[in-house]
């Protein structure tokens, strides 16, 4: 029987490369400190090759290990799903960059902005008001009164020493 | 006593108490609803605003403040799928999914009238149990907390889903969950552990960019991926009278709230289990509530009662916290370590002196937890129909302000790179285990007791060897835990054999 090699294997195998570092790592540490570590890491490894096995051989049932949880949408087309899923990634990582770029006091409204006028295509006016109000909020409420420290970008420290 | 009673409320109806009250619950208010500003800080920053006030103003002010975080951290994790506060994760699972449907008047009403009775139900248990607390507390010690942590993952990653395979991935998430809580110093030996060299991971992951990771970002790649606002291409309406559906549905389902206040004012009882520990017990018991298979697979899509057990627990948990505060000087939780702070601020001892000599001051806290809670569903009523309108509109306008929040919630845990390092991580995870059929409650439930499991383990194993595996309490706990795990299977099996018979 040929093994399948689909996304739910390599969460498994993912999961059991964890756990067997964890147990590796735990081989230095004295035997109190390496207790736990090692009496988590044996069952999450064997459970995470049954899971393993399970995905690469077995046949899944319906609704059969289907958690209580939240589901992803499934009533769009695949091909569109894919481009949309890998545009918010990107969405999502440029503004960790942009973050580490210009420190959160800009890079929040200037992602806003951006967002809005290349994937929301919103209007210059709804675009510009809502970006004052993510400055106004970060400025306001984060950066006055709540005094959350923010570090300076890496943009802003070339420049101020 | 009964004297004591009203005299409590009384001094709490007074003009300035009330007033302080009021102020605590405009605070309190709002650090619910904004992820990331979180209620634990923010009673720490307030601490220095009762040195001129008296100990009935000052517990009016701090309480007031604490007891509504809880309920409007639900507000955001209904509406935005981003916990308002820590503590109020579980109700992301089916409060959100209720918002996509667009129920999001009846979730909110739900979530409001069920704290509302959990926490009136924390206050009176509260008031009640002092006398007769102490025995029961005593007799946890670490072998039976650890125990009380291993039912606790099991019996969530049991009830994770369908059949033997959900029961798997349901254990897995909970290991690696216990797993991610032991990076950083060892407690004991002070030696690194899964730290990979950063001063950061020291102090272990931080718990506000784990849970927002895990479940603001599915939500908002989901969001993305369907193009339309979080209630979608849904019909308008008038959500008030959703709100009022959600408030019936509580009394419909009255005695599983109260199961489930009940089930949080003891984990609040506990030294150190803590908030989210009851809210995802308080999750699991609702999930158990279902009849047969069919009807527990709705849990994660909308169920109600998977709204009302969380909303319930994470209000009433208060009132049980309180109590090994003000009996014993132990408190229940960080946030009533803080509070034990207020006590000594204010020149006052718990313990004894709490149950005689300020014994209106013990009442008055009652009354300001059931007080504060009222006024906060009042206030909460009267704008929902405007927050829930909030569903409806366009995912693009949200989807920037969601992810502002996620980031900014996840930054101010240490104010480090480092968190929103962690978020992305977490949030990579999250996506993988909502594509895969792999349940989050567990790996949350698995994390937040991963110190307190390793902690209670250590000091029993040091203490007691072996034989603390043949202590009564703890050999419970193990056939509670075997039960936990094998009835609802069982039950499955029997209820499938049974309708095959009959086909």
């Amino acid at each position: 029987m040929k093994p399948k090699l689909n996304l739910h294997f390599f969460l498994a195998l993912g999961v059991a490369v964890v756990a067997g570092y964890a147990l590796y790592a735990a081989m230095d540490w004295p035997f109190r400190t390496a207790l736990f570590p090692k009496m988590i890491g044996v069952p999450l490894l064997l459970l995470a090759l049954v899971e393993m096995g399970w995905s690469a051989f077995g046949a899944e049932k319906q609704r059969e290990g289907h958690a209580v949880d939240f589901e992803l949408t499934t009533d769009i087309d695949p091909a569109v799903a894919r481009q949309r899923t890998l545009a918010i990634i990107g969405w999502v990582f440029g503004f960790f960059v942009l973050i580490l770029l210009v420190s959160f006091p800009v890079g929040v409204p200037l992602f806003v902005l951006l967002y809005l006028k290349l994937a929301g295509k919103e209007s210059w006016g709804l675009a510009l008001v809502l970006t004052v109000l993510s400055w106004l909020l970060m400025k306001g409420l984060f950066d006055r009164l709540l005094h959350i420290p923010f570090p300076q970008g890496w943009i802003q420290s070339l420049f101020i020493q | 006593m009964a004297e004591a009673f009203v005299a409590g409320f009384l001094a709490v109806l007074q003009w300035k108490t009330f007033s302080f009250m009021l102020i605590g619950i405009a605070v309190g208010f709002w650090v619910g609803l904004l992820p990331g500003i979180g209620g634990l800080t923010t009673l720490a920053l307030m601490l220095p605003f009762i040195y001129d006030m008296s100990p009935v103003e000052a517990f009016a002010f701090l309480l007031g403040m604490h007891s509504v975080t809880a309920t409007t951290g639900d507000i955001t994790s209904i509406l935005f799928g981003v916990p308002g506060e820590g503590s109020a994760a579980a109700t992301i699972l089916d409060g959100h999914a209720m918002a996509k449907k667009g129920e999001a008047g009846r979730a909110l009403g739900a979530a409001l009238m069920s704290s509302l009775i959990g926490a009136i139900i924390g206050a009176f248990a509260l008031a009640i149990s002092i006398p007769i607390m102490r025995p029961l507390v005593l007799t946890f010690g670490a072998p039976e907390l650890f125990m009380l942590a291993v039912m606790g993952i099991s019996f969530i990653a049991s009830l994770s889903g369908q059949g033997g395979r959900a029961m798997i991935r349901g254990f897995l998430g909970g290991l690696l969950g216990l797993l991610v809580a032991l990076a950083g110093l060892d407690p004991q030996a002070a030696i690194e552990r899964f730290t990979f060299g950063q001063l950061y991971l020291w102090d272990g992951v931080a718990i506000v960019p784990v849970i927002i990771g895990l479940f603001a970002m599915p939500e908002i790649i989901d969001l993305s991926v369907r193009g339309t606002s979080i209630a979608g291409e849904l019909p308008k309406g008038d959500l008030s009278s959703g709100v009022l559906q959600g408030i019936k549905d509580t009394f419909r389902h009255f005695w599983l709230t109260v199961r489930c206040s009940l089930a949080g004012t003891f984990i609040g009882i506990m030294p150190g289990l803590g908030g989210s520990v009851a809210q995802w017990i308080a999750y699991g018991h609702a999930a158990q509530s279902a009849q047969d298979a069919e009807e527990r697979s709705g849990f994660g899509k909308g169920d109600v009662r998977g709204v009302l057990g969380p909303g319930a627990a994470n209000n009433s948990k208060e009132g049980g916290s309180l109590i090994p505060t003000v009996a014993f000087g132990i408190p229940g939780s960080a946030a009533m370590a803080i509070l034990l702070g207020a006590f000594l601020i204010q020149g006052l001892r718990p313990g004894l002196d709490m149950l005689d000599k300020n014994l209106t001051l013990t009442f008055s806290m009652v009354w300001t937890m059931v007080v504060a809670n009222i006024i906060t569903v009042a206030i909460s009523l009267l704008f929902l129909n405007q927050l829930a309108k909030l569903t409806t509109v366009r995912g693009t306008l949200l989807i920037p302000f969601i992810l502002f929040l996620a980031f900014i919630g996840a930054f101010t845990e240490h104010n480090h790179i480092g968190d929103l390092i962690t978020l992305l991580v977490f949030g990579a995870v999250g996506y993988l285990m909502v594509r895969c059929s792999w349940p989050r409650a567990p790996l949350v439930l698995g994390f937040v007791l991963g110190e307190i499991a390793e902690t209670n383990f250590y000091i029993s194993t040091t203490r007691y060897g072996i034989t603390w595996l043949y202590d009564p309490m703890v050999l419970v706990l193990m056939l509670l835990t075997v039960t936990f795990i094998v009835y609802p299977h069982l039950r499955f099996y029997l209820k499938q054999a049974e309708s095959e018979s009959v086909a």
